[in-house]
């Protein structure tokens, strides 16, 4: 019940003119993910895997409500994204390059204004707040605005408000972008420390390093398919070096042969 | 109702944390209002003094000695030349260049032809496409015209037939000039709330496409309806504030305008009563026109494109309110209290004219009300849509 469970998702997104221009194709329709499927489990890290353009940070916005798969559907803790949408951004914490936070306001101004759309009481605002911008140091340049800050310091400040409500699954989508080697640092060290208080999390990224060191299971994603969902230790051992970086082109170039098609 | 309320003070405190906004959406249209109107009210009231100022320039042949002491008597003191046949051509260029206002040939027997009771002949030269040519034409004839009353009054007494005519004034002070209210009023009103709601509305909703904000709030537990109301809420409250400054702006700078002609304009023949509905009217326009302006920010992926689907609606509603200007009476006609705006409109005028009618302000204000409720519903179903939420 307390998984976070993607089944059978399908996506495809009608491309304009320009698109087909982009991409140079002649094709109406992309598929964007195509039957993928995989389960994040509480006090686990959920690594998501796979080239620009895979069709991750689709997966991940249907996680989060912000669009809804063709077929399929994804549990958060039991909610359906499909019917029950409103549940699940009550459950979730995404951050993602994509949601940005208004220049206009400060880092303090913004964590208030979301914490009270996510219902928090208001002593509790306070009190997570102090311990998230001390944790992230955000504090010295609260009232700072957004517009004035430096890509770190707005990731930081992303990252504090996707966790205002302590959601208890965590979608976080490239985290560390943007982020210099010792902030970076903190931010891992706190998903470990979240994974360990018994939330869901899934992270996605395209350091393998980082996936290593972090995650407990491993999805791949090439061409919006699931290629390998297990483990990080099974993963790691279809090869006979246990190398996560061999596997991982190995798929790649399996995925090119084989036409890259669906 | 608590996410209303909290959308609605951060979408208040954006504009009003910044000055650049307030000083754009709320002080300057009221600003800019009392100095153009300001400034186009001296031009004209200075071009007016001009005219009367300017030393008439005329050329006579043969100037009767009493008509030039009855236009003297009539207060008019121009500088006379004397014609010369030989330069008529020079003279007819210059009238025409505007350098001589004008040219009044009298005939040679003019005294003794008005003594015989002979029809005498003046001619007159003078250019209409010049200002001061055409007022000195003006004010002359009028003085001959009624020198020649002088004189058939002089000649038959009693006799001689001219109107005695007196008039007696009946009307309703207040209400003339409630129509001068009524003639103006209405399509600034509209135009003012309109550009009120346009100048924050695209950058509240399209503006939050465009950078990538809105996404953010759409991944909160806030229903999609609860986001669109607090939105309508904050640009309502904020196209009133700039509204009343354009109403400020307007109301002092009318004096200004007029320019004496404006005696009539006093906007204290209104009661509280009248401007309490008055406000009511205005409160429930501005509610149909920021659901307008935000349904279609919200369909446009930007706020230039958002600007662009605006516009063809803002001149509709400035036609709908240029459209009554000319006969100040408020319709009586019940479908028109049905039509957005234009029912709006209407209610202005009948508010203003003293003509109020109860059946029509209630459907004014319910349609209004059912009005916004559809945008209302349009908005939140276009922030429940993907593909115009996420559109690129």
């Amino acid at each position: 019940m307390n998984t976070l469970e993607v089944k059978n998702i399908k996506k495809t997104f009608k491309l304009s003119k320009k698109q087909q221009k982009i991409e140079k194709t002649d094709i109406k329709l992309k598929i964007a993910v195509n039957d993928l499927s995989f389960t994040a489990f509480p006090g686990e890290i959920y690594g998501l895997l796979g080239p620009n353009g895979a069709g991750k940070t689709t997966c991940l916005r249907a996680i989060s409500t912000l669009i809804k798969p063709d077929e399929g559907d994804i549990l958060v803790g039991g909610s359906s994204v499909v019917t029950d949408s409103f549940e699940v951004r009550k459950k979730i914490g995404f951050l993602t390059s994509e949601l940005k936070l208004e220049d206009h306001f400060t880092p303090n101004y913004l964590y208030t204004y979301f914490s009270r759309l996510h219902n928090v009481e208001e002593d509790v605002i306070e009190e997570r707040k102090k311990v998230l911008f001390e944790r992230f140091g955000i504090e010295e340049f609260k009232e700072v605005k957004v517009g004035d800050l430096s890509t770190g310091m707005k990731q930081k400040t992303s990252i504090a408000i996707s966790l205002v409500h302590n959601p208890e699954y965590i979608v976080f989508d490239e985290p560390t972008n943007g982020l210099d080697v010792l902030t970076a640092r903190s931010v891992t060290d706190y998903l470990v420390e979240l994974k360990e208080s018994g939330k869901t999390v899934i992270l996605s990224t395209h350091i393998l390093s980082v996936v290593e060191k972090l995650c407990d299971r491993v999805g791949i994603i090439i061409n919006g398919k699931m290629k390998i969902s297990d483990t990080l230790e099974n993963v790691k051992k279809t090869n006979s070096n246990n190398d996560l970086e061999e596997i991982f082109f190995n798929l790649v170039k399996e995925d090119e042969l084989a036409g890259g098609g669906f | 109702m608590k996410n209303i309320v909290t959308i609605f003070r951060k979408e208040f405190y954006r504009v009003m944390s910044d000055r650049r906004l307030i000083f754009t959406a709320i002080l300057l249209p009221g600003l800019a209002i009392y100095i153009m109107y300001t400034f186009i009210g001296s031009a004209i009231g200075g071009e007016i003094e001009d005219i009367t100022q300017h030393k008439m320039i005329i050329y006579t042949e043969n100037l009767p000695t009493e008509v030039q002491n009855y236009i003297y008597t009539q207060e008019i003191n121009p500088e006379y030349h004397i014609y010369d046949s030989a330069e008529h051509d020079e003279l007819e260029e210059m009238i025409l260049n505007g350098e001589v206002d004008m040219l009044i040939r009298f005939e040679e027997t003019f005294e003794d032809d008005i003594d015989n009771l002979i029809v005498t002949g003046i001619q007159i030269y003078s250019n209409p496409g010049e200002k001061y040519s055409e007022y000195t034409y003006n004010v002359i004839t009028n003085a001959l015209h009624s020198y020649a009353n002088v004189i058939g009054i002089e000649r038959y007494g009693d006799a001689y037939y001219s109107f005695d005519m007196s008039s007696e004034i009946i009307m309703d002070e207040e209400k003339a000039a409630g129509q001068n209210f009524a003639m103006l009023l209405p399509m600034l009103i509209v135009m003012f709330l309109f550009s009120g709601a346009m100048s924050i509305g695209p950058d509240s909703i399209a503006g939050e496409k465009e950078r990538g904000t809105i996404a953010t709030l759409l991944v909160t537990p806030v229903k999609r309806s609860e986001i669109a109301i607090g939105k309508v809420l904050s640009l309502t409250v904020i196209s009133m504030m700039s509204a009343t400054s354009s109403f400020i702006g307007i109301m002092f700078s009318l004096p200004n305008l007029m320019q004496g002609a404006g005696d009539n304009l006093d906007v204290f023949i209104y009661g509280a009563w009248d401007i309490l509905m008055l406000f009511s009217v205005l409160l429930a326009t501005v509610f149909v026109i920021v659901g307008l302006v935000a349904a279609l920010s919200a369909y446009a992926k930007s706020i230039k494109e958002a600007s662009m689907l605006i516009m063809p609606f803002y001149f509709i509603s400035m036609a709908l309110g240029i459209s009554t200007m000319f006969s100040g009476e408020a319709s009586s006609e019940l479908w028109v209290y049905f039509m957005p705006i234009y029912s709006s409109v209407n209610l202005i005028i009948a508010i203003l004219t003293f003509d109020l009618s109860l059946t029509a302000y209630l459907i004014t204000i319910s349609t209004s009300l059912i009005y916004v409720a559809i945008f209302v519903y349009i908005l939140t179903k276009l922030f429940q849509s993907e593909k115009v939420m996420f559109s690129k």
